[in-house]
């Protein structure tokens, strides 16, 4: 029991350490692709220190809301990860509080209150990232539900332990066509809601362009960390369900030890190394779309999905 | 072997027309090929209407699929008599357009090839070579609607193309399901239409029907049935006359006969509501055409819709399903082909004298080109089903057939429904033929697109070319004859084509 | 062969069937006449892996023949003679408006694709278990799609691929059920998708060249009777 929960807690640390080095693995490998060399992959944590010592500026007309947002924005991934399987493909103490669903809404628990926050500044570009944002939340939603009733039909489970024994056991599951095609609609997912390329440019500086950064625009400070933080582990998290889940549920430590769960580590790294390389050959080859493209790739994934849900029906 | 010559020929004819000679080469190659197709196909339909049997080619390649009995020896005549008499037509029509030789040799070489992909229809017997074959008549005659190359004609062959193609993609469907169902019926027999009638009572019928309605959908497009005619009006107006007395007169009867073919299947197969499909289907093809034909302004789409309501009621005589029935509906694809394929010779001859399609600007065409006028009148009369013609014994004698069997709502229809189409023609065509113009200044608009200059000043006299008189002569002789006597050896491969769609 | 062996090739296969669905899809929303093209060969691939791996399943030779037949002509024969028949300015254009908007066309497929499972459910029912699997239903969906496609575009190219993909439909529904068709048919069936292609790409290029457009869609001067003789009423 106890045993459990410390595994619980060394996977929530593992996502709280890692987190900033995916993204700063991640901006390094870009700048590569593009023959440059790019900030060192530690930047984001010295950033980290860097805005942990200085001073916060908040508004004056601002609420609470404001004030509480950082905090949600930072705790709700570390929820999350209390209930996925990180390093362990059996179900650690938390595990019971929910399934794939409620971390869905757990993270978007996140997201709503980061919008709030972004309208609640009156800056004028806050409250254009702010529904940007919800465009994009509400076209994603309906994606993620089939996604999570697919899996939940072919599995016969959302409880994410049980899914994924269900794509290896047997073998030739592996290529069932809801399953790959279930990864695919889950990563254009990842995309949309990371804020990564076709939808979104983290690089990108430019207020009016912006969809994800601009909701974090007023912070400054301890809040501007805590928000960074989370977003990194937000990536992180749903790397890990992406990964650990549905593309390679190998990896993770069956046995009770320390020692078992410590392995672990380097296999999870490893893993997220080489998904954040397909990410970089995505976010290499393919220019942001269009505000209103949107629709159309969230649409694709859509599509997507539920042609996943359909070659299942087929099947049977 | 005459039946692989008569392949053959259209073929050799096709590639001989490419070659850069005078334009009378092209055309003169084309009469020649196609009128000793007729002699060689009249020879078989007499053999098949004498002794009954069944004529084979050799055993290789596809070769082996080839096999005529009764029904496809008549579609055969009927293909290559109207076959030589459009490219008699041909001949002055096209003399008249002043097309470059380039052009000229083009139209011939798509002609033959179009001919030849129609012989093969009716030659083949395995059902998925016909498949292939109707996809080349759509093929080769798409060329032959585009040609006159105006914004209209171009329209009229890309619908034609795209929708007659979406339906043969149906029929693909239609078609493997019905191999499908031959494999899962365990009969030994060999997949071609005897074959499928001999196992169809052990096929499973629900692949059965999925595969007679795909069929029957995707076929049907081509054909022109309602639903999916949209594209007919427009290719059979816009395409050269004799071209357009091709795909009215014939190709759309020919078509139609590959979804005859599965009738017997249907019937040998327990429950299945073949006849019911085809009844419901014919009768809203022959409705909505009556109706539409009251509508049109192009004398030529006139003709066209009188086409699908002449397919509906083939359609509907067999969904009949008596003998007499079909009797009477192998006669109705024999006197439809001979008058429609005359009213388009007719037509075209109008439209060379006139120099226009329009309807409301054609007006005493009697006494601009007597001839013309004459035969516009003959052949609206011929079509619409006046009594002494063939399509009125024909009709005559499905509306009998339907009252025997006891199917007085759905005969009903059929009759009310002809005699609509009866005054929705001869309304227009007494005006064109015999009404007075209001002014002259009106008349004579000049269809611009048609490559025909207007030279229809009153009292200005226009004579046909002697090839197109002879084309209509031809044909208007079955048109008579037909209605008051049958030969007796066509009266043999009458009852045997009918003997073929009747189960036994 | 081996019962996992067996299940490991009837899962690729549903696999392949279900990529040839999300195919389907893309042709019908797919803008560029370049893309639906490449989507076009991805699914000729997918046929042909799907008739390979029938093929080895069930140790049939004319599957690999279909197979092979698929991989020379469709993908390598089709861009080659649109290629030499078609104006190159086809690959530039974009599709700005289709007669429906996207995720509306998707909707509607993504309905006929429930459709055609309905259709297909009885059909597997008849036929023997050996001939059961994705392809039937993915098949009538494939067709259906394709057919959609031809409803909804405007373009010469993406007409035409939707043409080309009803047969890809049929002949994938053809692969399970219909297995021992006569090899000379497909081939057959095959030379006729290319004739297709040369006969629409001539069509094409003649459409660019009298209309300076292939946007065939917006051809549609041939109506019935009232508009017409309506217009001359007024010039009178």
């Amino acid at each position: 029991m106890t045993r459990k929960i410390i595994f619980n807690l060394i996977q929530v640390l593992v996502v709280m350490v890692f987190a900033p080095l995916a993204s700063g693995l991640l901006a390094r490998l870009k700048e590569m692709v593009q023959s440059k060399r790019g900030p060192s992959i530690f930047q984001p944590y010295r950033d980290l220190w860097k805005l942990f010592h200085k001073d916060e500026i908040i508004s004056e007309d601002s609420s609470w809301i404001f004030r509480f947002t950082p905090y949600i924005v930072f705790v709700t991934p570390v929820f999350v990860t209390l209930l996925i399987p990180v390093l362990t493909n059996y179900p650690l103490f938390f595990a019971f509080m929910g399934d794939m669903i409620a971390g869905g809404f757990v993270l978007a628990l996140g997201g709503f209150f980061a919008t709030l926050a972004a309208i609640d500044t009156a800056n004028p570009y806050g409250p254009v990232g702010a529904s940007r944002t919800r465009m994009v939340g509400f076209l994603a939603e309906p994606v993620f539900m089939i996604v999570f009733f697919t899996v939940s039909f072919v599995a016969g489970s959302t409880i994410p332990y049980i899914v994924q024994e269900k794509w290896v056991s047997p073998l030739s599951n592996f290529f069932l066509p809801s399953h790959v095609l279930l990864v695919l609609a889950f990563l254009m997912l990842i995309l949309a809601e990371g804020g990564r390329i076709p939808v979104d440019n983290p690089a990108g500086h430019f207020e009016l362009a912006m969809i994800d950064e601009s909701k974090s625009l007023e912070y400054s400070g301890r809040g501007f960390a805590l928000m960074k933080w989370g977003g990194y582990m937000k990536m992180f998290v749903l790397m890990c369900i992406f990964l650990n889940v549905l593309v390679t549920p190998w990896g993770m430590a069956s046995g009770q030890t320390v020692g078992a769960v410590l392995l672990a580590i380097p296999y999870l790294l490893f893993k997220i190394f080489c998904f954040l390389l397909v990410l970089v050959v995505i976010e290499s080859s393919f220019s942001k779309l269009r505000l209103f493209r949107i629709s159309e790739f969230l649409g694709a994934a859509f599509i997507t999905s539920v042609a996943a849900m359909i070659a299942q029906v087929f099947l049977t | 072997m005459s039946v692989i010559a008569i392949l053959l020929l259209p073929l050799v004819a096709a590639a001989l027309v490419c070659l850069p000679f005078k334009k009378v080469w092209a055309s003169g190659v084309t009469v020649t090929s196609s009128s000793a197709v007729l002699v060689l196909t009249a020879r078989i339909a007499w053999m098949v209407s004498l002794d009954k049997t069944v004529v084979s080619g050799l055993k290789a390649g596809v070769l082996k699929w080839i096999s005529v009995d009764g029904l496809s020896a008549l579609i055969l005549l009927l293909i290559a008599f109207i076959g030589a008499a459009a490219a008699i037509f041909s001949v002055g029509y096209m003399a008249h357009g002043n097309y470059k030789p380039k052009k000229l040799r083009l139209y011939y070489a798509n002609y033959n090839l179009f001919i030849f992909s129609m012989l093969a229809i009716p030659v083949f017997s395995e059902p998925t070579l016909v498949w292939i074959v109707v996809e080349l008549t759509t093929l080769a005659s798409a060329l032959l609607v585009s040609f006159e190359n105006t914004r209209e004609a171009l329209e009229a062959a890309w619908k034609y193309v795209v929708l007659s193609l979406m339906g043969a993609g149906f029929a693909l469907l239609g078609f493997l399901l019905l191999f499908a169902a031959m494999q899962a019926s365990g009969s030994k027999e060999a997949y071609t239409w005897s074959g499928l009638v001999n196992a169809a009572h052990s096929m499973p019928p629900v692949l059965l029907q999925m595969a007679f309605l795909l069929i029957l959908i995707g076929l049907g497009t081509k054909v022109g049935l309602v639903p999916m005619h949209t594209w007919l009006p427009d290719a059979h107006s816009q395409a050269p006359s004799p071209v357009c007395a091709l795909l009215s007169g014939i190709e759309t009867s020919v078509i139609l006969y590959v979804i005859l073919r599965l009738f017997p299947v249907m019937q040998a197969s327990p429950n299945s509501h073949a006849g019911t499909w085809a009844i419901v289907l014919g009768l809203i093809s022959v409705g909505a055409a009556a109706f539409l034909l009251m509508q049109v302004s192009d004398y030529k789409r006139m003709f066209a819709f009188s086409t699908i309501e002449h397919m509906g009621i083939i359609l509907t005589a067999v969904g009949l399903g008596a003998s007499a029935a079909n009797y009477g509906a192998v006669w109705q694809i024999v006197s439809h082909c001979v008058t429609k394929s005359f009213c388009f010779f007719a037509a075209g001859a109008v439209l060379l004298s006139a120099g226009t399609r329009e309807i409301s600007a054609v007006r005493g065409l009697i006494r601009r080109s007597p001839a013309a006028g004459a035969a516009l009148v003959f052949g609206a009369l011929g079509i619409t089903g006046a009594p002494p013609l063939a399509v009125f014994l024909s009709e005559f004698s499905i509306l009998k057939a339907g009252l025997a069997q006891k199917h007085y709502i759905a005969t009903g229809l059929l009759a009310v429904f002809i005699v609509i189409a009866f005054f929705g023609i001869m309304m227009q065509v007494n005006r064109m033929a015999f009404g007075v113009r209001e002014n002259d200044s009106d008349a004579a608009v000049p269809d611009d697109h048609s490559g025909y200059s207007g030279h229809f000043t009153p009292g200005n006299r226009f004579h046909l070319p002697f090839s197109c008189s002879l084309a209509l002569i031809l044909t208007a002789v079955p048109v008579l004859v037909l209605g008051l006597y049958i030969p007796p050896p066509l009266q043999g491969l009458l009852s045997q084509a009918a003997a073929v769609l009747t189960m036994k | 062969m081996s019962d996992t062996t067996n299940q490991l090739l009837s899962n690729l296969n549903a696999l392949v069937t279900g990529l040839f669905l999300l195919t389907a899809f893309g042709i019908v929303a797919m803008r560029q006449a370049r893309g639906c093209l490449n989507l076009f060969i991805v699914q000729s691939l997918l046929l042909a892996a799907s008739a390979a791996l029938l093929g080895l399943r069930y140790q049939s030779v004319d599957l690999y023949g279909v197979a092979l037949v698929n991989v020379i002509s469709k993908p390598v024969v089709v861009p080659w003679l649109l290629r030499r028949t078609s104006p190159a300015e086809i690959y530039t254009r974009r599709e700005v408006d289709q007669a429906l908007n996207i995720p509306t066309a998707l909707l509607i497929a993504l309905a006929l694709a429930i459709l055609a499972y309905f259709l297909g459910l009885p059909l597997l029912k008849a036929v023997a278990p050996e001939f059961r699997g994705p392809n039937v239903p993915i098949g009538i969906a494939g067709l259906l799609l394709g057919a959609f496609t031809l409803t909804v575009r405007r373009e010469a190219i993406p007409l035409l691929i939707g043409l080309l993909a009803m047969e890809n439909g049929a002949f994938l529904c053809g692969i399970a059920v219909s297995r021992n068709l006569p090899l000379l048919i497909e081939l057959a069936i095959a030379t006729d998708g290319l004739i297709i292609v040369f006969i629409m790409g001539v069509l094409t290029r003649t459409v660019q060249k009298q209309i300076g457009t292939t946007a065939v869609g917006e051809l549609a001067a041939l109506k019935e009777a009232p508009v017409r003789s309506a217009q001359r009423e007024e010039t009178k």
